[in-house]
């Protein structure tokens, strides 16, 4: 319902405001300090036990999934948005474009995931012990871990683990380019053309979040399940498709609080828009906590010594902490929080919910990663090497902000070309 | 008790939800406090321009929710640990993990019937006779495609001419006078 009467017009300025170089400088530090404590803590942890360095490797991995996942969950939230439509995507959409244009970085931070985890074997026995008849009549691995490797070697072996990883990423990065490009020239099409790029972007779309689903399915196989070669789940994917948006969201959610302080998001993002994004979080938790949930309660029921043993090295040996700690952080707390109406509309009370998912999702991955190693399973030790789970990751996601941040900075933050901007640029009550 | 005559209020009629919005706003800030909007669908900002800002429903639905969980996960407990304990392959008789599903469905059940029944009686609902209806617009358009503002008469800042005037101002549709 655009009426002339109530509408602000589109602020003057669409770029983002210059405190964004601030938050750069900020992130920048902030990395940088983070990089220093992780070299350091590898360091202590290799004198206190020799798997400092192996442990800043781990830390990697971690940080290099949460990091693909900011980069490609946004791609996946932009597909959503183009293929359900509404005001929400709208605001969203540009701070998620950004996002996207990370994907160089997240290609670099593969290669170490590839060079020493998978070539050098670090992190994948399968990948250290592919002649498993020598390792295992050397004790090196148990039987089950032999058999799982020699029947798992036609998909799990070094060759198939690096051009796997980098089709899947070229194909995803293919997909936020065009995303980015055609973006940009649906907003300088002097004519709205909707029915066009509406058709277009879900096109695109449609065809994409199916691949990505299948794909990322595909790749978290390859870098967190084949850890523990032994093991399998045929929900572990789909908890990934939810776990990325889960920490994307809410990071788009606290750049547009953030950019709220000046224009254009100032007279943009209206408190409706906050409480229809903070009710896509909630539906996030439940969905998420559902999946998670789901995969614990199948596997208990059937209590079959081959899936079990992935709970137990979980939460034995002093994991149950950790365990109970992830199901707080990633349920409890945003549950009761988003539960609320009114928090969704407070932009400071939404901005701690935002926090705390994200804050999750590390601590996530920290539990899903570390008991799959053998040294770990069942047997939580805070070394120094534990904290690089904290250090490693940090500092990557930072030097990652940065990346975002300046992306941030090269576009206009509202698509101008889109039949919702009309709404966007109401007052607050005329919705509706 | 003698059923109350005379003038119930004054009603304006409005086309779009963004007048009646304005319009409350304007009534709310001129001091009028006994008013009220009537609308088609929900109107959330109309509901915040007559200075309405909680109610208790979300109260009612929590405790029904939380009543919800304690009642099936103490029945299942009651259930597998004293009333008629079964070794289920070997696992313990309080096995939390499978009682959670049904109290997780019973938590929304009783919230949600908490919420409906919770919000009709704080509504107040059934209720079959109120004076509004006693206005032919009203009865025309309050379901379909009208907004209406009712100033009502027990208000003390309620005037007969003067409260009509305050809401011409307001560029209503129309100005009707509502008996009981």
């Amino acid at each position: 319902m655009a009426n002339g009467y109530f509408t602000k017009g589109l602020p003057s300025t669409l770029s983002a405001p210059a405190f964004v170089d601030k938050w750069r400088l900020r992130a920048l530090i902030a990395g940088v300090v983070f990089s220093a404590i992780a070299v350091i803590l590898a360091f202590l942890g290799e004198m206190q036990n020799g798997l400092g360095w192996l442990h800043l490797l781990r830390g990697w991995l971690e940080g290099f999934v949460a990091c693909f996942g900011f980069c490609f969950g946004a791609m996946a939230l932009l597909f959503v948005q183009y293929l359900s439509g509404g005001k929400w995507g709208l605001i969203v959409r540009r701070p998620l474009e950004a996002m996207t244009r990370t994907w160089p970085l997240i290609v670099l931070m593969f290669l170490p995931v590839g060079f020493f985890g998978a070539s050098e074997g670090r992190l994948y026995i399968w990948a250290k012990y592919a002649d498993w008849k020598d390792a295992l009549a050397k004790g090196l691995i148990t039987h089950d871990q032999a058999h799982a490797i020699q029947w798992k070697q036609p998909m799990l072996n070094v060759g198939n683990f690096w051009w796997v990883s980098l089709v899947c990423m070229g194909i995803f990065a293919m997909y936020c380019i065009l995303l980015n490009k055609w973006s940009l020239k649906r907003d300088a099409d002097p004519e709205p053309n909707v029915a066009y790029w509406r058709t277009r972007f879900e096109n695109l779309s449609g065809f994409g979040v199916v691949l990505f689903a299948a794909l990322l399915f595909v790749l978290v196989i390859y870098w967190v399940m084949s850890i523990d070669p032994t093991w399998y789940s045929t929900i572990y994917g789909f908890q990934y498709l939810v776990g990325e948006p889960f920490m994307v969201l809410p990071l788009a959610i606290l750049t547009l609080l953030g950019l709220k302080k000046a224009e254009p998001i100032r007279s943009t993002f209206r408190t409706i828009e906050q409480h229809d994004l903070g009710k896509l979080c909630f539906a996030l938790v439940m969905l998420n906590i559902y999946f998670a949930f789901g995969a614990f309660i199948i596997i208990w029921s059937g209590n079959s010594p081959e899936e079990i043993p992935w709970f137990l090295d979980r939460i034995r040996g002093g994991w149950g902490v950790i365990a109970t700690l992830d199901v707080i952080f990633h349920w409890l707390i945003p549950f009761s929080l988003l539960l609320s109406r009114d928090l969704k509309r407070i932009p400071r009370k939404m901005a701690m919910a935002c926090y705390v998912m994200i804050f999750a999702g590390f601590w996530d991955l920290f539990w899903l990663i570390e008991p799959s190693f053998k040294d770990a399973a069942r047997n939580l030790q805070l070394t120094w090497g534990i904290f690089e789970y904290a250090a490693m990751p940090a500092a990557m996601f930072c030097f990652w902000l940065v990346y975002y941040f300046g992306q941030l900075k090269t576009r206009p933050l509202i698509a101008t070309n889109d039949p919702h901007l009309a709404e966007i640029l109401e007052h607050d009550y005329v919705h509706a | 008790m003698p059923l109350p005559e005379g003038l119930y209020g004054l009603m304006a009629e409005f086309d779009s939800p963004s007048e009646l919005v304005r319009a409350a706003k304007a009534a709310r800030t001129a001091g009028y406090r006994r008013l009220d909007c009537y609308t088609p669908y929900p109107v959330e900002e109309a509901a915040e321009a007559i200075g309405f800002h909680r109610d208790e429903v979300s109260l009612v639905t929590l405790v029904g929710g939380l009543l919800g969980l304690a009642a099936m996960f103490g029945l299942e407990t009651w259930i597998a640990v004293w009333a008629f304990p079964l070794n289920i392959a070997g696992r313990p008789y309080f096995s939390w993990p499978a009682f959670v599903v049904p109290a997780y469905e019973w938590t929304i059940l009783w919230a949600g019937l908490s919420a409906c029944f919770g919000m009709l009686a704080l509504n107040g609902l059934p209720k079959p006779y109120h004076p509004v209806f006693n206005a032919p617009n009203f009865r025309d358009g309050a379901t379909t495609n009208k907004f209406f503002l009712c100033l009502e008469s027990t208000d003390p800042k309620f005037d007969a001419a003067e409260t009509r005037g305050f809401l011409e101002a307001q560029s209503p549709v129309s100005v009707v006078e509502v008996e009981y």
